[in-house]
């Protein structure tokens, strides 16, 4: 009781204290994040060159200097219901140059082959279980990386209570948020490769990958922006869903003698030492 | 003296191409940033400037080969500190896989299967039939070497034959009576045999031991399930050696006897790229593709040091036989030395040059003085004649009404040009900011 009535107290404190007192940070799991070595922006100058040199020379680098135009497949694990069927369908439709297709019982490196050869610059596979999809293989290609996900909390646009017919064809803007160690920004290129270099502004479409405790949220918005210009109107698009990711390998897809740059199996109690620790 | 021992000269590679050395204290709080040093500049490094094999070339270990992606390869000295020499090895397609060194000649391998011996009367190349993943030549007989790779098993060859002297053979089919897929990933010579005993890791997960005098199927088969085994170097002891995984782990392996795996090295996000083992304190030191050097306690197992190297890293080498300082260290006490040496003529400097602070009021100061005059002037000619009131009057609107809207231009022309610069340095910022451009 004593301490509502502090609460009171302070509250009141506060009010006559009056606006010019700046609003203090408060203190979140996010806030008192672990310092991380691999964090580039705190890194020092040399350090620094050399991401920057690594992130040039890349297998994502020929997509962010724009030579060319992405051309995305999606696929599902096979005989999938209904839900992660739709949910395919609309990130086809979400995703310019896009197409969904079946997976006819083909292996995923089959897939990764017939994808190469087709000029396909990205494979996604949905996975599903209790016709809830689960799992989410992004694989860039022709040479990789290739990370997998954990999908969860996955929401269609029916169940959204939205429309799916409301997605434009206009290519959508992308917004990577607080992807911010090396293995984050690696991810975040990764996810930002799927969609055109250049947005279409006429469509205010967005599209946002929000990384929050290494889960990411993905949301899909149209906005408005309200007469004066100073501020915009949000409207919800769907579908949403949040990733998890669970390892990201070099080369394609090559689970048994693929050779990993970040594995969470097997090893999670040696690397979440602690709750404020986040790898993204 | 013992200080200087329990240094260790490490020197790493990276996908990226970049090539550093690191010296290694046991002493944990002298491990800092400054024990790092770039050999190559990374601003000239080019797409396929890849390092995939690097190896000592002498056993004085003063030289290092490096294979690169481009087929280029170099040699570097580590006494005078450049790279001496490079071989561009375009005889066929695929990476360099293998570098090896026998009085001089040079033996080069690529990926594509292709092994060849430069030497200045004569070259020989050599096809080993399939695709290679590693050729290693023996320390201690330096005129064998071993090739393997994937459907191309562990082959022994001697510098001037042209047929293998050692050809490793294939387990037994299993009960299926399917045959066994081979893929050797790297292969070792175990020390203080003479190049008999031999060491193949594969990324079908196993390790197997052949005794080249006894029989061309393994003595010891070690089967690690569902883990693609990377890397494999002799450790300290008898018959151990320790082997690097595709998923991150680290394993000594036993092969005496029937062969078993001993003790794990834990700490590894990312696949292991390449191990070494340092003697005298023993150290296991390990380089993966999550950007990580690692140094582990032999008998303990404890992680001792670990350091991000900002690249996926690809080869390590550890100097055991000499040592080599690091170069600005040096650089750093002639520094310091010119400094103090400096500091007279930077005083000097200092005092000669403009503060920014001060800039401002030396400008007022400029700005004050004519309306002071100008003050100064009207008690003046108050007392003399009314044609010199005049005259004064008119000097001074004159000078009033330039003066005051002068500054004020000046003062806003100032103002303008601060905030430019502020934006300016704000774009220039962000433009630097890694995140900004990504």
């Amino acid at each position: 009781m004593a301490r509502g009535k502090d609460k009171k107290k302070r509250k009141l404190e506060k009010k006559q204290e009056g606006d010019d007192v700046p609003k203090k940070i408060p203190h979140t799991l996010e806030s008192l994040r672990e310092k991380d070595e691999t964090i580039v922006a705190n890194a020092e100058a040399e350090e620094q060159e050399e991401a920057q040199k690594d992130l040039e020379l890349d297998e994502l680098s020929s997509y962010y200097q724009n030579s060319y135009e992405p051309k995305v497949l999606i696929t599902y694990s096979d005989n999938p219901h209904t839900k992660t069927r739709i949910f395919g369908k609309e990130l086809a439709r979400l995703i310019p140059n896009s197409i969904s297709r079946y997976r006819q019982r083909s292996s995923v490196k089959k897939i990764v082959t017939s994808a190469k050869r087709e000029d396909v610059t990205d494979v996604i596979i949905i996975n599903e279980n209790q016709k809830n999809p689960n799992g989410f293989l992004l694989i860039h290609l022709p040479d990789g990386p290739t990370a997998h996900f954990r999908l969860s909390s996955c929401k269609i646009t029916p169940e959204l209570r939205k429309d799916y017919k409301d997605i434009t064809i206009h290519r959508p803007e992308v917004i990577l948020n607080n992807f911010s160690t090396r293995l984050g920004l690696t991810v975040g290129r990764m996810l930002g490769a799927l969609f055109h270099y250049e947005p279409e502004f006429r469509g205010r479409r967005a599209v946002t990958f929000h990384n929050q405790r290494d889960y990411i949220f993905f949301r899909h918005h149209r906005y408005e922006f309200t007469k004066d210009g100073r501020r915009a109107k949000l409207a919800e698009l769907g579908p949403r869903f949040t990733l998890r990711l669970v390892s990201l390998q070099q080369g394609t897809f090559d689970s048994k003698t693929g050779d990993y740059e970040w594995i969470i199996a097997g090893r999670r109690h040696q690397l979440e030492t602690s709750r404020r620790r986040f790898f993204l | 003296m013992l200080l200087e021992n329990s240094d260790v000269d490490i020197f790493v590679a990276s996908k990226i191409g970049s090539f550093k050395h690191i010296k290694y204290h046991s002493e944990a709080s002298k491990n800092t940033k400054k024990c790092i040093e770039n050999l190559v500049d990374i601003k000239k490094l080019q797409k396929d400037d890849t390092i995939t094999r690097m190896v000592w070339a002498n056993e004085e270990q003063t030289e290092i080969l490096i294979g690169r992606r481009n087929q280029q390869v170099q040699t570097y000295n580590t006494e005078q500190a450049k790279f001496t020499q490079t071989v561009t090895a375009d005889y066929a397609k695929g990476d360099v896989v293998g570098l090896g060194k026998y009085k001089r000649r040079l033996i080069t391998a690529l990926a594509s299967g292709v092994v060849k011996i430069w030497s200045k009367k004569d070259e020989v190349v050599i096809n080993t039939g399939a695709e290679l993943d590693t050729l290693k030549s023996c320390e201690e007989n330096r005129s064998v070497f071993a090739t393997g790779g994937k459907e191309n098993d562990i082959k022994l060859w001697l510098i001037g034959e042209h047929r293998p002297i050692f050809q490793a053979k294939n387990l037994a089919n299993d009960w299926l009576q399917l045959r066994q897929p081979v893929w050797v990933t790297d292969l070792c010579f175990l020390p203080g045999e003479g190049g008999r005993l031999v060491v193949g890791c594969s990324r079908y997960g196993y390790v197997r031991l052949y005794d080249t005098r006894a029989q061309r199927r393994p003595v010891v088969n070690v089967e690690f399930k569902a883990m693609a085994a990377t890397c494999v170097t002799p450790s300290f002891d008898d018959k151990q050696v320790l082997v690097g995984f595709g998923r991150g782990q680290l394993h000594q392996v036993d092969l005496r006897g029937k062969g078993r795996p001993d003790k794990g090295y834990k700490g590894s996000a990312g696949a292991i790229t390449c191990v070494a083992a340092a003697p005298a304190p023993r150290r296991i030191l390990s380089v993966g593709l999550d950007r990580h050097l690692r140094v582990h306690d032999y008998d303990s197992k404890a992680l001792l040091y670990k350091q991000y190297l900002t690249s996926k890293l690809t080869g390590l080498l550890v100097q055991t036989a000499t040592s080599t300082p690091l170069q600005h260290h040096d650089d750093e006490a002639v520094k310091e030395e010119e400094e103090v040496k400096e500091e007279d003529d930077l005083d000097a400097l200092f005092e000669e040059m403009d503060t920014v602070l001060e800039k401002p009021k030396k400008k007022r100061a400029e700005e004050k003085p004519p309306t002071t005059e100008a003050k100064k002037l009207k008690p003046s000619t108050e007392g003399s004649t009314e044609v010199d009131l005049e005259q004064a009057e008119e000097l001074e609107d004159s000078e009033d009404a330039e003066d005051p809207e002068e500054a004020i231009k000046k003062l806003l022309k100032s103002t303008e040009k601060k905030k430019k610069r502020m934006e300016k340095k704000k774009k220039e910022k962000r433009a630097k900011s890694v995140f900004f451009n990504a």
